[in-house]
């Protein structure tokens, strides 16, 4: 029997003796109905969240530009909020997103933090996972191909039909081919929902086309780097139990243990200061340089001579503009650099906590698709942190534009109590920012761990050729 | 007792039975001593916090009280403006087993004396990336992992007897083969009961949660391992094979902890949506500044109504006063009085819509207890928030007569200023669902053993 004919039979054969297994079949049907679910549960909870965000997000809007002839310092502390919307592939993979709020409150002299995230306001039920497609798919089907897989060697290994097919001349090799793709055929057909709506997203969506493509093949590469090895370990162990339990326990530290365990150490070792620790670490700084409020700071009455000069007058009193909101400019200018250098060294610190989880990546498939998975559905750290920067962005330019109007459209000699024209406020631009670029985070999320994936596969092939060699040539 | 010990023989003869002990017991130890590091790691942090937030205090009022050495006395309101107090929630003893929300949620706040309602849902700056795969604490490995180990010491219970050919051999045995089966699965529930439950005995130890937490966890954990042994029992009397046996139990696991649960929580987030908290903040923002635009007469009407004890003081006339931007504060939280109520109820509804579900399901049931017992559950946050707004409310009535009355505000008042009461909360035992449980674990075991008996 040449390759060509052999390796079809073998994997038809052992489609065959899945298709005899009734559990094995139930447990198929099962998960792709537990996928279709995943999928339009998930896509309908995303689209009323985004629903839900750009409602509020107009309901704010409008409520700026609607506010009364107001101080504008008035409006700085009345401030503004801006909701995070969803990239169309959220559905696909939540991420961080349940953990992080996606409200901002963006307000004169304060940072805030994104708040009422969806795990904070949830029963424990959500730690273990929600009902999305990358759920299923990273955690459940593995389990479901090992199940499928885990005799597929070593059953016939145990009833002698093994050492027959060798002897009447089939290759290690074909033989090991014929179960891969048996086995990888099934995998395939178990994802099948789950890339269909992938590609259909890539169809509607062309933005995010190439992100769902991406997902994809990731997603692919990841199922059959389970099924390979699967059909490896089962070839390399003499009994079917024994492989089913060397599959399960790498099941549990690959897919359950690595990922839950490796934050514990990544926040031990990287250590971060609470959201209180950084306040007044912010204040003592700002303390440092100068207090506007005090008469005789030396920082703030250099500002004054400065301002002085630069008007060529001699007292506050004759100058043309609001001395009051130059000050509030420059304190908001000295407030926002110190929130930007706080913001930017704990994202540092945060992406040196992911990157010793993602380290542990080598030895676990999950933690690479993971990275790669949240990055491309735009639910991953960088896309949070975006969000918070742009978010500061906008902050730090509607504040001092509001400071602008203070300096130049308040009366200078006023007792404070001034309102300027509400029509001021329509004239602010909205809040708004372009998703990250596909080259960029496919650099420095999906191709590596692509590239790990792919190693794990080569690796395995490696193994495996080894492994077919030597299939019943050493009789145990 | 010589038979038990022929069977314990039996059983550590098996690589798989040992191995899977083994493994139990140290995977329980891995997730005692992440847990207790996890809680340590909190307590830690709420040190640094609370010397941070020391030193900031003495700043804030050393700077407002300098006014002093002028008039004699600093400004009341300006003191209460910028003076942030400190509110802690600590963790329990038996947080360590089950760490639930804690990782979440902020365990420490500052208040001011302004609109407490913008100040509660201030959140803690999490890395959300370590936060998403939940923890790995004893909670975790009970409900999730114990049920694999007691797949793999029961699925072949009979089966391998068969396969061995010695069943018709044990049936016909003179004290029948009940009595064997009922040994068998004793002997292997007591060992797997050791290996998850030692390890969490010396991390109740460690943590000083004394025997009676110790005793409350444990209750939970034998009856959620009655309850496996239970329908393992009765699968693997039932099964033909044990291949089969096995897949069927995995199916079992894989449903009840994985895909139930998930699928409940789909269902609760629609029946109950998190967006109250948002509604809640937008509508507090509008009634506090909103009130600079009305008279202030308007305002002080809002806050009288709930502070009657104030009517009589003197009224505003100039541009600002302290007191009218406290009772202008005060006025913002009252007038969202009923959307906090709204948030809190829609957040105990996603509590009671779990609990109800963990009547049916007993890994949400496991759950819900532990997390109640360990205090680490969204009741625990919100009962934190009320002993917030509880201290928020000493603070302000120590201020509104510096505020009302115009008292001066000296540094003997400072040092008489009300101080949050920061020990730790208890967990309490939810005899409903645990009761619930009970029935439910109790009910299959009896079924497991009875099925057993009737293997021919």
């Amino acid at each position: 029997m040449s390759v060509f004919q052999a390796l079809p039979a073998v994997a038809v054969g052992e489609w065959r003796a899945m298709l005899r297994n009734q559990v094995a079949v139930a447990a198929g049907i099962l998960m792709l109905a537990l996928t279709l679910v995943a999928i339009v549960v998930s896509h309908e909870r995303v689209g009323t969240v985004n629903a839900e965000r750009a409602r509020f997000q107009s309901t704010v809007d409008a409520q700026w530009a609607n506010q009364p002839d107001r101080h504008p310092h008035r409006v700085v502390h009345y401030g503004h909020y801006v909701f995070r919307p969803l990239s169309p592939l959220a559905f696909f993979d939540f991420g961080v997103d349940p953990f992080t709020g996606s409200t901002l409150f963006l307000e004169g002299h304060r940072q805030n933090s994104a708040n009422f995230s969806d795990a904070a306001q949830s029963s424990v039920l959500l730690r273990f996972g929600q009902l999305t497609p990358a759920f299923v798919l990273q955690v459940l089907t593995p389990l479901l191909i090992v199940f499928l897989a885990f005799g597929s060697v070593a059953r016939e290994r145990e009833r002698g039909q093994l050492r027959l097919q060798i002897v009447q001349g089939v290759r290690g090799a074909t033989l090991l081919l014929g179960k891969l793709a048996a086995h990888a055929g099934v995998a395939l057909l178990l994802g099948a929902p789950a890339f269909i709506a992938l590609v259909a997203i890539a169809v509607v969506h062309p933005a995010v086309a190439a992100e769902a493509i991406a997902l994809l093949a990731g997603y692919a590469l990841y199922l059959l780097v389970w099924v390979v090895a699967a059909v490896l370990v089962s070839a390399s162990l003499p009994r079917a139990r024994d492989a089913l339990l060397a599959l399960v326990a790498g099941w549990i530290v690959t897919a359950i243990l690595l990922p839950r365990v490796m934050p514990d150490v990544a926040a031990g070792d990287v250590g971060r200061p609470s959201r209180i620790e950084t306040e007044v670490a912010i204040h003592e700084r700002l303390a440092a340089i100068g207090d506007s409020h005090n008469p005789d700071d030396p920082y703030f009455n250099a500002f004054r001579a400065r301002t002085l000069q630069h008007y060529g007058v001699t007292r506050v009193e004759d100058l043309p503009v609001n001395y009051s909101g130059l000050l509030m400019a420059e304190g908001e200018r000295m407030t926002s650099a110190l929130f930007d250098e706080f913001m930017r060294a704990d994202y540092a610190r945060q992406t040196a906590e992911s990157a010793i989880v993602h380290s542990a990546s080598v030895a676990s498939p999950l933690i690479a698709l993971r990275r790669m998975s949240t990055a491309l559905s735009g639910t991953n750290l960088d896309s949070h942190a975006r969000f918070l920067l742009e978010g500061e962005r906008y902050r730090y330019a509607f504040v001092q534009r509001l400071n602008g109007l203070h300096v130049n459209v308040v009366t200078p000699t006023g007792a404070g109590d001034e309102r300027i024209d509400k029509h001021h406020w329509e004239d602010t631009p909205r809040f708004g920012y372009a998703p990250a670029l596909f080259a960029e985070v496919a650099a420095r999320h999906a191709w590596p761990a692509f590239a790990l994936l792919g190693s794990w596969l080569l690796a395995l092939f490696a193994i495996g050729g080894w492994i077919a060699k030597r299939l019943e040539r050493n009789p145990a | 007792m010589k038979t038990y010990f022929l069977e314990l023989r039996q059983i550590a003869h098996s690589r798989l039975a040992v191995g899977a002990v083994v493994l139990l017991a140290l995977l329980s130890a891995l997730s005692v001593w992440t847990g207790l590091h996890a809680v340590n790691q909190q307590r830690a942090t709420l040190e640094r916090i609370a010397a941070s937030h020391a030193h900031d205090h003495a700043a804030i009022l050393a700077t407002q009280l300098r006014a002093v050495s002028k008039t004699g006395s600093a400004e009341a309101g300006a003191v209460g403006y910028y003076l942030p107090h400190l509110t802690v929630n600590p963790p329990s003893p038996l947080a360590f087993a089950a760490i639930g929300g804690r990782d979440l949620q902020p365990s420490a706040l500052r208040v001011r004396i302004l609109g407490l309602q913008s100040q509660l849902y201030e959140s803690e700056s999490i890395n959300p990336e370590l936060a998403m795969p939940g923890r790995f604490d004893f909670a975790f490995v009970l409900v999730y992992l114990t049920p694999l180990f007691v797949i793999a010491l029961m699925h072949d219970l009979v089966s391998s007897e068969r396969e061995a050919g010695r069943l018709r051999l044990l049936a016909s045995l003179p004290k029948g083969a009940a009595d064997t089966w009922r040994r068998r699965v004793g002997l292997r529930y007591g060992l797997l009961w050791l290996a998850a439950l030692l390890p969490l005995a010396v991390g109740a130890f460690i943590a000083g949660a004394g025997v009676t937490g110790f005793g409350q966890i444990a209750l939970v954990a034998t009856l959620y391992l009655a309850f496996w042994f239970g329908l393992a029992a009765w699968v693997a009397a039932r099964a033909r094979t044990s291949a089969g046996s096995a897949a069927i139990l995995l199916a079992s696991l894989v449903g009840l902890t994985m895909i139930l649960p998930t699928l409940a929580d789909a269902g609760i987030a629609r029946l109950s949506p998190v967006s109250k908290g948002v509604e809640l903040a937008l509508a507090q923002r509008q009634a506090v500044h909103s009130a600079w635009d009305v008279p202030k007469m308007e305002t002080f009407e809002k806050f009288f109504r709930t502070h009657p004890e104030w009517k009589d003081t003197a009224p505003v006339t100039g541009r600002f006063h302290w007191k009218w931007y406290y009772a202008m504060h005060q006025a913002g939280d009252d007038a969202v009085a009923p959307s906090v109520a709204q948030y809190r109820a829609s957040m105990m509804a996603r509590e009671d819509w779990t609990a109800r579900a963990g009547l049916l399901l007993a890994s949400v049931n496991v759950q819900v207890l532990l997390h109640r017992l360990a205090d680490t559950d969204l009741a625990s946050q919100l009962a934190y928030h009320d002993r917030i707004g509880a201290y928020h409310t000493q603070l302000r009535q120590f201020f509104y007569p510096y505020l009302f009355e115009e008292r001066p505000f000296t540094p003997s008042d400072a040092a008489k200023l009300p101080v949050y009461d920061g020990s730790a909360m208890k967990g309490t035992l939810a005899t409903g669902q645990l009761l619930a449980l009970a029935v439910l674990a109790l009910l299959l075991l009896a079924a497991g053993l009875r099925t057993l008996r009737t293997v021919r």
